[in-house]
């Protein structure tokens, strides 16, 4: 009798079910993955069906008259410098409004964590304005619309754009950082400084009596102790810069060579019937994630619920 | 020692200074400089005239609010993003609850089937957003197709910008994207409850749905508080899907706020009145999110 049960509860129908749900779920995945590899004439005939044979065209014009491997690699610098500026300034900010016997600590704490509540769209309009101003911004989505608009695009210039717009860079990028970074830290904030609050104190003081200076102590004793924030800061703002569409498409406009603002900007262009190309390109920009979604699922999941969880 | 004691005071209190300084400084500068400023600055633009492209924008007091109060198109925005809004928190807290309560009862492939559910909220919203425009297209997506396949040809319809089906479209768009999270915040609560409480559930002769009702769904509530705020905040905020879907078609049927904003402001050259209509919606959020966080507590400690 035990031995029949056992058997019945390893595969229950319950198990299934909900297994068959969760395929269905990420079903639209697997259709796209299937249709990537089809032509489009095939694909009108049956979206279903597995493809015959393989059509590696799409990809192919992903990465020839798409050029979608510049914006890769400018997005993977992106995310790369972006984190490091966040998991140096966050955690910095943090310990001095935990530690350091600042009367303002804790209000500074509550200042940051209240711009978790700002949305962009709050603050989008005066941040290009603000931008413009100091020259950064040149080629925003402001100026694309403006002269479909009949508007004096460069009515004005001040005069940080004059002398940014003599130096050999695309200070719309550097923007973008900053904003990103600025973006970022609330988040960041509240993640360390939470977790710093469980970080017993004896280590620093020892360190300190040692003679070892605050910020010393920081980098020496505090960093390493807060790596579990830190991958968790990696993995949400990598993800989140990787995949971020809209504040990159509005801060530098429709021209930004980073990846989901060129596959929106080239396949609303003329593509946008070609499904084939849509597929493989929404394939191709996803699967770094699904990759390290698959090896470290329980840690991607993990780091992307740690700032509600609180 | 020799030195005079006020000097070291002095001394050590700018080096208190200058500590916090170096720590909390990059921090400080940047979100003061490129949050908070502009959010201020905005606050300021809404009492002007500003197009985007004078220099000096002119004051003009109020006159914003009251055309808002009048502005067709601002009332239909709210009322569309009202109604997505209140889909989504029925949906966030409700639906996502009782997946994440079938989910825990998993006793093998569990980190298999949490995963794909998991899965979608990875995604960047511009991969979502094509992969449900291409499900709902009429001429060739998959939805209509199937349809057809099977002899319904006549329930075949543009899911994306039929009138009727747009709302539903961008709800379900977000609702599978979003629905690994809220379910993984109801299932690390889930976790916490102890197990003696089940054991005593069973030993009693509950049912699952007492376990539920006695157990679960009461030891869920501060979730359930978290994920109808956090639901709340995803639907006011509804902007960037918006964008790279129906772009507020068909009419101005389907632009949220945050959308009109964006049209405002970024599209159409009215900064001063799109700065308007975004902190009014911010007020009213803000607001509506503490009653709820406090009457939801409230309940909580009555339970």
């Amino acid at each position: 009798v035990s031995r029949k049960r056992k058997r019945k509860s390893r595969w229950p129908a319950f198990e299934i079910v909900l297994l068959m749900l969760g395929i269905l779920y990420v079903s639209p995945c697997v259709l796209a993955v299937i249709n990537s590899l089809k032509p489009l004439p095939v694909i009108r005939e049956n979206p279903f069906a597995l493809p015959a044979s393989l059509y590696l065209e799409s990809y192919r014009f992903l990465f020839t008259e798409a050029r979608l491997a510049g914006p890769m690699v400018n997005s993977l610098i992106m995310c790369v410098i972006v984190i490091l500026s966040l998991i140096t300034t966050a955690p910095m900010a943090a310990y001095s409004m935990m530690r350091r016997r600042m009367a303002t600590g804790k209000l500074l704490r509550l200042f940051f964590v209240a711009g978790l509540t700002i949305p962009f769209q709050v603050i989008m309009v005066p941040l290009l304005k603000e931008f413009k101003t100091i020259g950064a911004v040149s080629v925003s989505a402001m100026d694309h619309v403006a002269p479909a608009l009949g508007a004096e695009a460069t009515s004005y210039q001040t005069a940080g754009q004059a002398f940014l717009a003599q130096l050999p860079v695309d200070f719309s990028y550097v923007a973008l950082w900053v904003h990103y970074v600025s973006w970022g830290l609330p988040l960041c904030i509240f993640i360390y400084s939470g977790f710093m609050a469980t970080i017993p104190k004896e280590m620093e003081e020892s360190a300190a009596l040692d003679g070892c200076g605050p910020v010393a102590t920081f980098w020496r004793i505090v960093f390493p102790l807060l790596a579990p924030c830190t991958i968790t800061v990696i993995i949400f703002w990598g993800l989140w810069i990787w995949n971020d569409f809209m504040q990159a498409f509005i801060v530098v406009g429709p021209r930004a060579q980073l990846v989901f603002v060129q596959l929106y900007t080239f396949l609303t262009d003329k593509y946008v019937k070609n499904w084939s190309n849509i597929f493989a390109g929404t394939v191709v920009l996803s699967m770094p994630v699904t990759i390290l979604y698959l090896a470290m699922q329980r840690r991607f999941i993990k780091g992307l619920t740690a700032g509600a969880l609180k | 020692m020799s030195r005079p004691a006020r000097t070291h005071v002095r001394d050590s209190k700018w080096r208190e200074v200058r500590t916090s300084l170096i720590l909390c400084g990059p921090a400080f500068a940047l979100y003061g400089g490129f949050i908070v400023l502009p959010a201020l600055l905005g606050f300021a633009y809404s009492f002007t005239n500003w197009t985007g492209w004078t220099n000096n924008p002119d004051f003009i007091g109020l006159a914003n609010f009251r055309e808002l109060a009048q502005d067709p198109w601002f009332h239909s925005s709210v009322r569309f993003t009202l109604f997505e809004t209140a889909l989504m928190m029925l949906f966030f807290t409700f639906a996502t609850m009782a997946l994440a309560v079938l989910l825990d009862k998993l006793r093998t492939m569990k980190g298999l089937v949490r995963g794909m559910f998991f899965y979608p909220y990875i995604l960047s919203i511009l991969v979502s957003a094509l992969l449900f425009r291409y499900l709902a297209n009429y001429r060739e997506g998959a939805i209509n197709s199937l349809l057809r396949a099977i002899g319904l040809e006549v329930l075949a319809q543009n899911w994306m910008l039929g009138r009727e089906w747009a709302p539903w479209f961008i709800f379900a768009l977000v609702a599978w994207s979003g629905l690994g999270f809220f379910t993984t915040l109801y299932l690390a609560n889930l976790q916490t409850i102890p197990t003696d409480l089940y054991e005593a559930a069973r030993i009693d002769g509950a049912g699952p749905i007492k376990v539920f009702t006695r157990i679960q769904f009461p030891m869920l509530l501060p979730t359930l508080t978290t994920n109808s705020v956090l639901a709340l905040i995803t639907g006011i905020n509804l902007f960037p899907q918006i964008v790279v879907t129906t772009q507020g078609a068909p009419g101005y049927d389907t632009f949220t706020i945050g959308y009109y904003i964006y049209h405002l402001g970024v599209l159409n050259n009215r900064q001063g009145y799109a700065a308007a209509v975004s902190f009014v919606t911010f007020a009213a959020l803000v607001g509506v999110a503490a009653v709820q966080v406090s009457l939801l507590r409230r309940r909580q400690v009555a339970l």
